[in-house]
């Protein structure tokens, strides 16, 4: 079994897991006024953590006055004391750090981002701003130089995609030691864009309650440390699964189908009964949406066995793609200290909805089911366990060969984009930019080539995603003082959106995940792709490598001396094992 | 109020990016949502967006829009009751 030897965790309730510790069991909230962040929006409680950006860089050491990412530098903290958690000496061995993040330096980006247009000392900002660059900082300012580093972006399920991946690798043998989670700092990005979706609850958060009235939105990050086949662990992971709901952007099917078939899976991996599960640590956001969906989902794994079930996000803030990691290590305190945490803040029993506990203590929990779910329905289930079931981990490694190519679609101008109208109607690809048309149209091509409706698994690589939407957005909250906001710009601004809008498309329900590793997210991706292959995981894979540029990112590129980038390029392949 | 009515049409075909469709093309009292228009919910929060930006109205959540935004006709009934721009 994947061992996790240590953690560490910095969000509302603590800098550190002992204080997160202490503020789980005494009930109190880390939600509160806005103290950092900066903006318009302050009547909305966040989930701040409570240190200024150079009380971080105290802590990291860090004297340049040069810009650091909040969301790079919090991880950093949190990487340093989960290594010193888990006292294992990283030299000589093969480490890994994976990084789950939704916007990563944006919050460098967004304060910048007038300057950067002019400034030529700022110039290195915009030209290395993906989210590959916010976990190089992380690995660097944690004094992690060798280490070979990851980055996935599925929105609020990317740190628990991330762990799902560091056990992956360890299975596979890649690696020894991989240091697994995610960070994601308040931006006024993220909260602007959340505000568009009217999902922002003005008052503390009430998840499960039948007066619930959304999110609050918090920060913060968590990794731990994983390991194979140890006997000094903290908690064992003994099964996960990621799923797509393939159902809406930004909303849940009516029954959770998504997240119903990752705790299924989940549960299967781990060789358990749904009656083994005593906590489950619900996704839980507090909006109307999630919550009856994650009930009806939960209802249809445990019937009338409900076990303990509970939000966190009262205490912590819905800390976005960081919340996976948050949420593992809090299972793992559940576990490590014999309690169930409250679901603060709920009163009334929602029709059709699970009752949440309002927290045990004595309460002996041998199995722990964490829920995680993004945008576009990418909904991720971890199992951790107290001990070891016995069997040692699966070899994963299989005699499998490796994958062969069915088909392959590229597209480089936006004038071949009207041929979309051959798979899409214009009513559906009205609001698209033209990366997301690129994307579908090379997909489609690439699946009618290979005969294929439905793919196994969907598999994205990104570097910057959506760079026109997000550019536009981030125009918009400047030019308009943070009002009159687009949604349809904030959805599709989420690196995943793509990968999300091409599994709707194909009724895709299979794995889904989006590397968002600057130029080595297309590696990544084929890299996960001959891992499913090998072990038998998935007979077809699509594999998107989708990137745009904007007339602002190519007049960087300029000043920088660098050649300009083309409008679109998307790559589409369709792999399948080659016993198919 | 037929102005008015003209007038967010064609507002809604800009901001709904509705390309193929004019302000002829959609009925006063056809219903917007659903079996009407055919639009979904992020169209919804497009729509409070342009309520908001056009005509200083404010409102909460979705559920509210929901009356509101059963066809043009009733959009421009509470906007002209409601605007304060």
């Amino acid at each position: 079994m994947i061992a996790v030897t240590g953690f560490g965790i910095v969000c509302a309730i603590g800098n550190n897991a002992d204080e997160v510790l202490c503020s789980l069991q005494q009930g109190r909230s880390g939600v509160g006024p806005m103290r950092y962040l900066e903006s318009k929006h302050s009547h909305l409680p966040v989930g701040e953590v409570k240190l200024s950006n150079d009380e971080m860089k105290e802590l990291l050491g860090i004297s340049d006055s040069a810009p650091v990412s909040r969301t790079a530098m919090m991880g950093a903290i949190a990487i340093r004391q989960a290594v010193q958690d888990a006292g294992v000496a990283l030299e000589g061995k093969r480490v890994a750090l994976v990084s789950g993040t939704t916007v990563g330096c944006m919050d460098v980006t967004e304060q910048y981002y007038q300057e950067m247009k002019t400034n030529d000392a700022l110039l290195s900002l915009p030209m290395n701003n993906d989210c590959g660059k916010s976990t190089h900082d992380m690995a660097s300012m944690a004094g992690l130089n060798e280490v070979e580093t990851c980055t996935v972006s599925t929105a609020c399920s990317s740190a628990l995609n991330a762990v799902i991946l560091g056990a992956e690798m360890l299975k596979n043998d890649e690696a020894d030691i991989v240091i697994a989670g995610g960070a994601e700092a308040l931006t006024r990005f993220h909260l602007n864009g959340f505000n568009t979706l009217m999902i922002l609850d003005p008052e503390p958060c009430r998840p499960f309650d039948e007066k619930r009235a959304g999110l609050n939105l918090g920060e913060g990050t968590a990794f731990l440390i994983l390991q194979k086949d140890c006997t000094q662990a903290k908690a064992y992971i003994s099964g996960y699964a990621n799923r797509c709901d393939a159902f809406h952007q930004t909303a849940s099917s009516d029954n959770g189908d998504g997240a119903f078939l990752a705790m299924r899976d989940a549960l299967a991996m781990a060789q358990l009964d749904p009656a083994d599960i005593q906590y489950v640590n619900a996704h839980g956001t507090g909006t109307p949406d999630n919550d009856i969906s994650e009930s009806r989902a939960l209802f249809r794994i445990f019937g009338n066995q409900m076990p303990e079930v509970s939000s966190t996000k009262p205490f912590t803030g819905h800390t976005t793609s960081a919340s996976g990691s948050i949420e593992a290590v809090i299972s793992i305190l559940a576990i490590q200290h014999d309690f169930t945490p409250c679901n603060l803040g709920w009163k009334n029993q929602m029709p059709e909805g699970i009752t949440p506990t309002l927290g045990r203590s004595g309460i002996q929990l041998s199995h722990v089911l964490c829920n995680s779910f993004g945008f576009g329905g990418n909904d991720s289930a971890l199992i951790l366990s107290k001990s070891q079931s016995g069997s040692p981990t699966p070899q994963s490694v299989s005699a499998g060969s490796s994958s062969i190519t069915l088909s392959r679609c590229e597209i480089h101008s936006t004038e071949e984009l009207a041929a979309l109208k051959e798979f899409v109607s214009p009513m559906e690809s009205r609001r698209m930019g033209k990366l997301m048309k690129a994307a579908i149209l090379c997909s489609c091509r690439a699946l009618k080539a290979a005969n294929i409706e439905t793919p196994d698994a969907i598999i994205t690589a990104t570097s910057r995603g959506m760079l026109e939407c997000s550019q536009q957005f981030l125009d918009d909250i400047i030019d308009n003082d943070e009002e009159f906001l687009k949604p349809t710009l904030f959805m599709q601004s989420t690196h995943n959106t793509l990968s999300s809008a091409i599994a709707i498309r194909t009724n895709c329900h299979g794995y889904n995940i989006t590397y968002a590793h600057g130029d080595d997210s297309l590696d990544w991706a084929m890299r996960d792709a001959e891992r499913l292959i090998r072990n038998g995981c998935a007979k077809t894979i699509l594999v998107g490598c989708f990137d745009e540029s904007t007339p602002l990112s190519n007049e960087f590129c300029q000043r920088a001396g660098k050649p300009a980038e083309p409008e679109v390029s998307a790559m589409a392949i369709v792999l399948a094992a080659p016993n198919i | 109020m037929d102005e008015l009515i003209h007038t967010l049409k064609t507002q809604i075909i800009e901001v709904l990016c509705l390309e193929e469709i004019t302000p002829e093309d959609i009925q006063d009292d056809a219903p917007l949502f659903g079996k009407g228009l055919g639009l979904d919910s992020i169209d919804a929060l497009e729509l409070i967006v342009l309520l908001d930006k056009n005509y200083g109205i404010k409102l909460k959540n979705p559920a509210e829009a929901k009356g509101i935004f059963a066809s043009v006709k009733t959009i421009a009934e509470y906007v002209a009751q409601h605007r304060t721009k």
